[in-house]
């Protein structure tokens, strides 16, 4: 039996794999891709360790995209969008400039390791520079699709991924890419009384289990969460229902939720968000969220309320 | 200050010098106080500063396809553009629409114009974008460069020395760093403000060659830009703060200006 990787292995081997046959492909790491990576074990020319310096990876990421590389370049979501802020805003943002940036520790997911190691504001930032395409996969199998859509791809890439949870992906045809808003299977012109929109790995699997409990609920997974993504699901998710709760690990300041509320004026639009408060205490990933307000009660809370209170449901 | 150099590489990049170099840095130089009689003006000091050591790298490298020459100070633009016009590499004068509305000759340079890949002026990130090209040249085995003209207040800046880590690590011989050491910056000098201290002797223990030259001989600037056979290249150019200007030169207060056409006709007739 295969064991099911977590997102950020997942990409290391699906990064290898693609770099078998496609030689423009280069992997830099600032020192947090771990020993035995396995693109450096399989391809030890193009992989480049830059040492603890995410602010001039970037730069020089963007260097190896204009002399032909697609190069993926991978630190901790806190560094890769606040402290390379700078470098993502101008080579990838407003030059466009073909780079792959990997963020494993999306959201609180590095648990008792502190505030310092949470981003609980990258979308927000990433979101502000334009041109990047954000996406967030649940799981092994939407991940390793997400690597692959980004090397097909000649457009800049700011990937989220958790730490070490593992989970298996939703089921989405091999036809179908993971830009497409992925609805979990209702009946057909099944319109719910509130739909859920889950974005990321914690999110999607709080989702999966609520959207069980109730029928008249519907389940929308956003892999991609950019400005241009979000335009393309609004005629998709107007057809699923008028009020919506988007779940995502992220504050509500620039989140998912305010975007789309601004697209669909005529809908309701709510949040369940990691809140206003700074992750002060350890825990597992689950637990520190749990301090935050973010978890299966209070989701379950909220959507209740939504319905109407328990008279509602 | 000028210094006898490495001249291992120097069969590798025998390229002769140009005659013309004078001529065209002269009227590059023309063309920046032109822009210092727009609307808008322009980073002058620096500007004129700079232009030896762009017109000069320009001229060596500026037809390899494999090599790069980026300016990190990106707000000595109107050199950048200057250089380039001269070397026939834009397609209009960029003094006749600097700055204006739907112009791209913005104030710092613009990725959108041919010859400039990346667009700087937030300092520091020129540096290691040339880095990364030349990182990449390295690992497709050309003779490619990565070139950048930075300035001496720059080196303030973390990400410089950040990057200076990265290319002694990976050695990087094809890189070439050009420091437009002129003393100034925004509000004065720079010797006031935040010394950089021991230039030579940080960049050598940061596993860098250097060489230091006169930043206004185009002889000594083109021979200085020759790569060292093993180490990266720190080339310590020694210039003047409005260079070519007497009103100018060595002025702190030159960093930028905006000026009258009749005074740039006279700052032109008497470009020294």
């Amino acid at each position: 039996m295969t064991t099911l990787l977590s997102g950020r292995d997942a990409y290391k081997d699906e990064l290898a794999k693609l770099a078998e046959t496609e030689q423009r492909i280069i992997c830099l790491e600032a020192d947090l891709g771990g020993k035995n990576h396995p693109f450096q074990i399989r391809h030890p020319k193009r992989f480049v360790n830059l040492g603890i310096a995410e602010l001039a990876g970037v730069d020089i990421a963007a260097g190896l995209a204009e002399a032909g590389y697609v190069p993926f370049i991978s630190t901790f979501a806190a560094f890769a969008a606040l402290r390379a802020s700078e470098s993502v805003k101008l080579s990838m943002g407003y030059m466009a400039k073909n780079v792959k940036l990997v963020a494993p520790y999306g959201g609180v997911s590095g648990g008792w390791f502190g505030t310092t190691h949470h981003a609980l504001e990258d979308i927000a930032v990433i979101q502000s520079f334009q041109n990047i395409r954000i996406a967030c996969p649940h799981g092994e199998e939407e991940t390793r699709r997400v690597i692959r859509e980004a090397a097909a791809s000649s457009e800049p890439y700011y990937i989220r991924l958790s730490r070490n949870d593992a989970f298996d992906s939703m089921p989405r045809s091999s036809d179908i890419s993971c830009k497409d808003l992925l609805v979990e299977e209702r009946e057909k012109d099944f319109r719910a009384r509130l739909c859920l929109i889950s974005v990321g790995e914690q999110a999607t699997e709080l989702c999966k289990t609520l959207t069980e409990e109730y029928e008249d609920v519907a389940h929308a997974h956003a892999c991609y969460i950019d400005s241009q993504s979000l335009k393309a699901y609004v005629e998709p998710l107007k057809a699923l229902a008028d009020r919506f709760l988007v779940v995502e690990e992220h504050r509500a300041t620039g989140g998912t939720a305010s975007y789309l509320a601004l697209l669909m004026p005529e809908h309701s639009v709510y949040s369940h968000d990691s809140g206003e408060q700074w992750p002060t205490y350890g825990g597992t990933h689950a637990e520190v969220l749990a301090d935050l307000g973010f978890g299966l009660e209070p989701l379950r809370e909220q959507i209740v309320s939504l319905l109407g209170g328990p008279n509602g449901i | 200050m000028e210094q006898s150099i490495s001249v291992f590489r120097e069969q590798e990049f025998a390229i002769p010098l140009p005659t013309d170099l004078a001529d065209l840095a002269r009227e590059a130089r023309k063309l920046i106080i032109d822009m210092a009689a727009t609307p808008t003006g322009c980073h002058i000091g620096g500007s004129l500063s700079a232009i030896d050591l762009l017109v000069t790298a320009l001229a060596k490298y500026g037809h390899d396809e494999h090599s790069t020459v980026i300016l990190s100070k990106g707000h000595a633009a109107a050199a950048l553009y200057a250089a380039l016009y001269v070397h026939g590499k834009l397609p209009s004068n960029p003094a006749e629409s600097y700055g204006r509305q739907g112009s791209l000759y913005t104030g710092h340079p613009n990725h959108k114009l041919p010859g400039i890949p990346f667009a700087t002026g937030s300092l520091g990130h020129g540096v290691a974008y040339a880095a990364g090209w030349a990182l990449a040249q390295q690992l497709q085995g050309t003779r490619g460069l990565g070139i950048v003209i930075g300035g001496d207040g720059e080196l303030q800046e973390g990400l410089i020395w950040e990057t200076a880590q990265i290319v002694q690590a990976r050695s990087l011989s094809n890189f070439i760093y050009i420091v437009d050491c002129n003393g100034g910056q925004n509000d004065g000098y720079v010797e006031d403000i935040s010394p950089i201290r021991n230039l030579r002797e940080r960049f050598e223990a940061f596993g860098f060659a250097v060489r230091e030259i006169d930043g206004h001989r185009h002889d000594a600037i083109f021979n200085a830009l020759t790569p060292d056979s093993e180490k990266p290249l720190a080339v310590l150019a020694l210039t003047v703060k409005g260079k070519g200007v007497a009103a100018l030169e060595g002025n702190p207060d030159a960093h930028y200006a905006k000026i009258p056409a009749n005074l740039a006709k006279r700052w032109k007739v008497t470009l020294s």
